[in-house]
């Protein structure tokens, strides 16, 4: 294949193997001599551990080992730390962090929590010993609702954390946004109730560990989406060994959206078993466990306040939030209620003022950790549930008072009352080609039409403003081979996004090299000194300027060795298209011949060995970039029954430089799926009094499906490539679930406004409209 | 144990099996066909779909006894020579898998659904993959892949 372009639609390099039934996912990976472990997990949402008999389990044929917390205490196993980067609160409060450990230490907290580990021949034998285990429980008053948990007298999750209160966060200055509603002409304020949903990769978390004896040191293939921070806190944290003792692989992994970034209890388990069995140990979760022992993210209860003028200008935003982190604090899980939802607050219209509090508080739930956005749709919802709001109630047209608060573009680069970097970008242009795009003409027609078919129709526009975050660091590692392969090895991680195309496809661009020379490393700790893993749409920002800026390393050593071969100076040289040059003169070498000559030692120069353009360098990021665009949704609701068909969708996306369109768009579709389903679906939901999850399999926890989603029309508005970063990229993954939530409701709300339905809370499953229809007659 | 034979990929292979074993798991643990995938454990989500005798089965939800002396194609049989099959290839040209987990399931079902309806329309393609879930794609383009193979396949 030639040499690839930026900006061209290069198909993916993992898509063979994935079609062929060539991938090599976790569950594929087996080990010689592999015993099989099964969790046992808690049945009780909130329970004292009397006592844990495990003599009939081990009494069964074929049952090898069973973990239980008293051995994790024997060997003194440390708990697994929040790595959140929000720890204060007001008045300087610290954040709340309970000791997690892999097995539940004497008390059972959430429905799901590790309670034990079986290992066994089989994974059949595992499974059947895992129901022997008898767990003595004495069950404890469980609190699942975050606003109850914060009552007196509520259920107390941690005997030393007062009220269940982890933090108390606010940001945002409080007295001159107090002083901007005082003068403001008009109020709104909405309660917005943002659903607890979970992230469900279709493949299920599992891992494969195996320890050996001569080396004293651990391998670990896991479903992650971090494999350098995981191995840290499984080492370092729990096992106390150091980190150079455990090589963390990933394999393909089948999906994560988040769900897969944080340390899990399983894999040190397996760690621990595989060394005291002297065997490979091998776990898989299955989907139902999933549901319970997966994390989850959103679960939000927001009272959001807007503070506009008469003309309709925006002047304060006001937010107050109680946010769900479940039983413990996980890898960043109070993260997104405060500092996550935080940073986006207003979205991107111009405020004077902004403030945001929020309360991140404990429940008898599964713990939260992000998913897909982790804080920024909750933000795009929030504010434009609220502007639809003030809009209807005084008297706006919606379109036109979104367009007349959008920040304009000339006032960029600006910092926003939040202390969000908005360098660039062009916000109204984004609304007005979305608007285009959405063929509002023709709306009255389409409009009619579904009167005649009994149909109510309505519309909404939603732009959003996102940012990018996760480690701020980033690895590439070039290693020319003599073969004419070359090595690209970088420590952030695909999961499904592409990776495996877009590097290399950088890399490629900037040598001039044949895309299919490259062959690309990724997830493995003995690749990469450092890597950031997935998450925050940060691969491209961060990984990807990484690439780019190693390939300007590998062109400056290349300089060195041309101006050598052609005898001057290597400032002399120039590098383009793919070749080294001195111009005024006819020497030149394409990029191809200089690698080959760099391993013909009688032509290097003095100090450069064999080789000698190999290349390790860090990226890392000053300022974290501000994705932007806008959605808009026209829906169709059947009164008689409630249901809600997607007959239109539209997206412009500002993601700065497009490396790749066509990868772009997958992110944006599987995105705004993602936006679509927790608007209209999905939510895992808990029973009040018992603290079961209700939602615990597929069969009772909604995932759309083909005809659920609609076709999207999308876009991108390119002309505003960011200076934060030498690709000039934004981030593409998370854009699409915060522009769909609040499109599709507001524009249900919109269809349903006749009958003067102000809101539903999410998500709005047809039995929900039709009630909010029917109550109001 | 039981034993069983059957011709997986258009090759007869033989094996015993405890009663319960499912097929996936007699696909995957015995012959070591791992194409073929476990996403769920209530009949959802598609990832297990194969064909026996040239009907899409969910292979979670059929004992691999069932399957005795019959006629399994599973992801890693679709492909002749060295060559894609049209729906492989359409997938790959739409951008139609992201992490390929369903991708087996999901290629395995549309060749099926083409199969029985040569000339689908959208609706009928979006209806026709009720079995099988991606969490990925957003099925925009898992939808335009099958309906640019059904063209290739209709000749
Ligand atoms: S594994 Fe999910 S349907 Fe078979
Ligand atoms: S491509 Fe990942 S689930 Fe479909």
């Amino acid at each position: 294949m030639s040499v690839p372009e930026i900006g061209q639609s290069l198909p993916r390099t993992e898509d063979e193997r994935f079609l062929t039934g060539q991938g090599n996912y976790i569950d594929d990976i087996n080990l010689d001599g592999q015993a099989h472990a099964v969790v046992v997990r808690s049945t009780h949402a909130h329970a004292r551990i009397n006592a844990i008999d495990v003599a009939q389990a081990l009494a069964l044929d074929g049952v090898l080992l069973v973990v239980t917390p008293d051995d994790w205490k024997k060997e003194g196993f440390g708990p697994m730390p929040t790595k959140t980067a929000i720890r204060k609160g007001k008045n300087d409060m610290d954040l709340a962090e309970p000791p997690r450990h892999c097995l539940a230490m004497d008390k059972v907290r959430y429905v799901g929590e590790p309670v034990a580990l079986v290992v066994a021949e089989t994974a059949a034998i595992a499974i059947e010993a895992a129901e022997l285990v008898d767990i003595d429980y004495v069950s404890l008053d469980v609190v699942v609702d975050p606003k109850k948990a914060l009552i007196d007298g509520a259920p107390q999750l941690w005997d030393d954390i007062a009220n269940n209160l982890c933090l108390d966060f606010e940001l945002g200055d409080a007295a001159a946004t107090q002083a901007a509603f005082d003068k403001a002409d008009h109020v709104v304020t909405l309660e917005v109730f943002n659903n607890r949903v979970t992230a469900v990769p279709i493949e299920p978390r599992g891992a494969v560990a195996s320890y050996s004896p001569e080396t004293d040191s651990y391998l670990l293939y896991n479903a992650t989406q971090n494999v350098h921070a995981n191995r840290d806190t499984f080492a370092e944290s729990v096992l106390g060994i150091e980190k150079e003792k455990l090589h963390h692989i990933a394999p393909d992994v089948g999906g994560g959206f988040g769900v897969k970034n944080g340390a899990y209890p399983e894999p040190p388990l397996i760690l621990y078993a595989s060394k005291r069995l002297g065997r490979a140990v091998k776990w898989i979760n299955t989907r139902s466990e999933s549901f319970v022992g997966d994390t989850h993210g959103r679960g939000q209860d927001s009272t959001v306040e807007l503070a506009l003028n008469k003309d309709g200008k925006f002047i304060a935003l006001r937010t107050t939030t109680i946010g769900a982190i479940g039983a413990f604090c996980w890898t960043v899980g109070p993260f997104t209620p405060t500092g996550g939802s935080a940073r986006t607050q207003g979205g991107p219209y111009g405020f004077e003022a902004m403030y945001y509090q929020a309360k991140a508080v404990f429940t008898n739930t599964h713990p939260m950790d992000p998913y897909r956005g982790a804080g920024r749709p909750e933000g795009s919802f929030q504010i434009e549930r609220v502007v639809e709001k003030a809009a209807r109630e005084l008297g706006f047209d919606p379109v036109e008072l979104r367009r007349l608060n959008l920040i304009p573009r000339d006032a960029l680069p600006l910092k926003t009352p939040m202390g969000l970097d908005v360098d660039c970008g062009d916000f109204p242009e984004v609304f007005e080609r979305t608007l285009k795009l959405s063929d509002r003409a023709g709306f009255d027609a389409r409009l009619a039409a579904s009167r005649e078919k009994r149909l109510r129709r309505g519309f909404a526009i939603a732009p959003y403003l996102e940012c990018t975050g996760g480690g701020p660091k980033e690895f590439a590692g070039v290693t020319f081979v003599e073969n004419g392969t070359v090595d690209l090895a970088v420590g952030s991680q695909s999961t499904g996004m592409g990776h495996e195309t877009a590097m290399p496809q950088i890399l490629a661009a900037n040598l001039g090299l044949p895309f299919d020379d490259i062959r690309y490393h990724q997830a493995d700790t003995d690749k990469t000194p450092i890597g950031g893993g997935h998450g925050g749409s940060r691969n491209l920002e961060v990984g990807g300027s990484a690439v780019l800026q190693a390939a300007g390393e590998v062109i400056e050593k290349g300089k060195v060795l041309a101006a050598h071969i052609f005898e001057t100076t290597p400032e002399k040289i120039t590098f383009e298209d793919g070749a080294f040059a001195e111009p005024g003169t006819n020497h030149s070498m394409t990029m191809r011949e200089i690698i080959d000559a760099s391993f013909d030692p009688l032509t290097l120069p003095d100090g450069m060995e064999p080789g000698g353009l190999n290349v390790g360098s860090t990226f890392e990021r000053g300022i974290i970039s501000v994705p932007n665009g806008c959605h808009a949704a026209e829906v169709e609701v059947d009164p008689e029954t409630g249901k809600i068909n997607i007959d239109g969708y539209w997206v412009v996306d500002d993601f700065g430089t497009i490396i790749n369109p066509m990868l772009a768009d997958g992110q944006v579709m599987g995105g705004v799926a993602q936006g679509i389903g927790q608007a209209l679906m999905e939510e895992a939901y808990y029973e009040e009094d018992t603290g079961q999850l209700v939602t615990g399999s597929l069969i009772d926890y909604a995932l759309p499906r083909a005809d659920d989603i609609p076709n999207m029309v999308l876009a991108f508005y390119e002309d505003a490539p960011t200076a934060k970063n030498p690709l000039g990229v934004k981030g593409a993954g998370e854009a699409g679930c915060c522009g769909a939530p609040p499109a599709v409701v507001n524009a249900v709300l919109d269809a349903l406004k006749d009958y003067g339905i102000e809101n539903i809370s999410m998500p709005l499953t047809p039995e929900k409209v039709w009630r909010a229809i029917h109550a109001k007659g | 144990m039981p034993e069983l034979t059957m011709t997986v990929n258009g090759k007869q292979v033989t094996g015993s099996v405890e009663g319960r074993t499912l097929l996936v798991q007699f696909l995957r643990d015995s012959l070591a066909l791992t194409g073929t995938h476990v996403g769920c454990d209530t009949s959802q989500c598609g990832a297990c779909v194969v064909h026996v005798d040239g009907k899409p089965v969910k292979s979670c939800t059929m004992l691999a006894l069932q399957a005795d002396g019959r006629d399994v194609l599973t992801i890693e049989g679709l492909a002749k020579g060295g060559e894609l099959h049209p729906m492989q290839e359409a997938f790959r040209e739409n951008h139609g898998l992201q992490c390929g987990f369903c991708t087996p399931g999901m290629v395995m079902a549309s060749v099926a659904l083409v199969q029985e309806n040569p000339d689908p329309s959208e609706e009928e393609v979006r209806h026709g993959l009720e079995g099988n879930l991606c969490r990925c794609t957003g099925y925009q383009n898992i939808v335009k892949s099958i309906l640019s193979a059904a063209k290739v396949m209709r000749g």
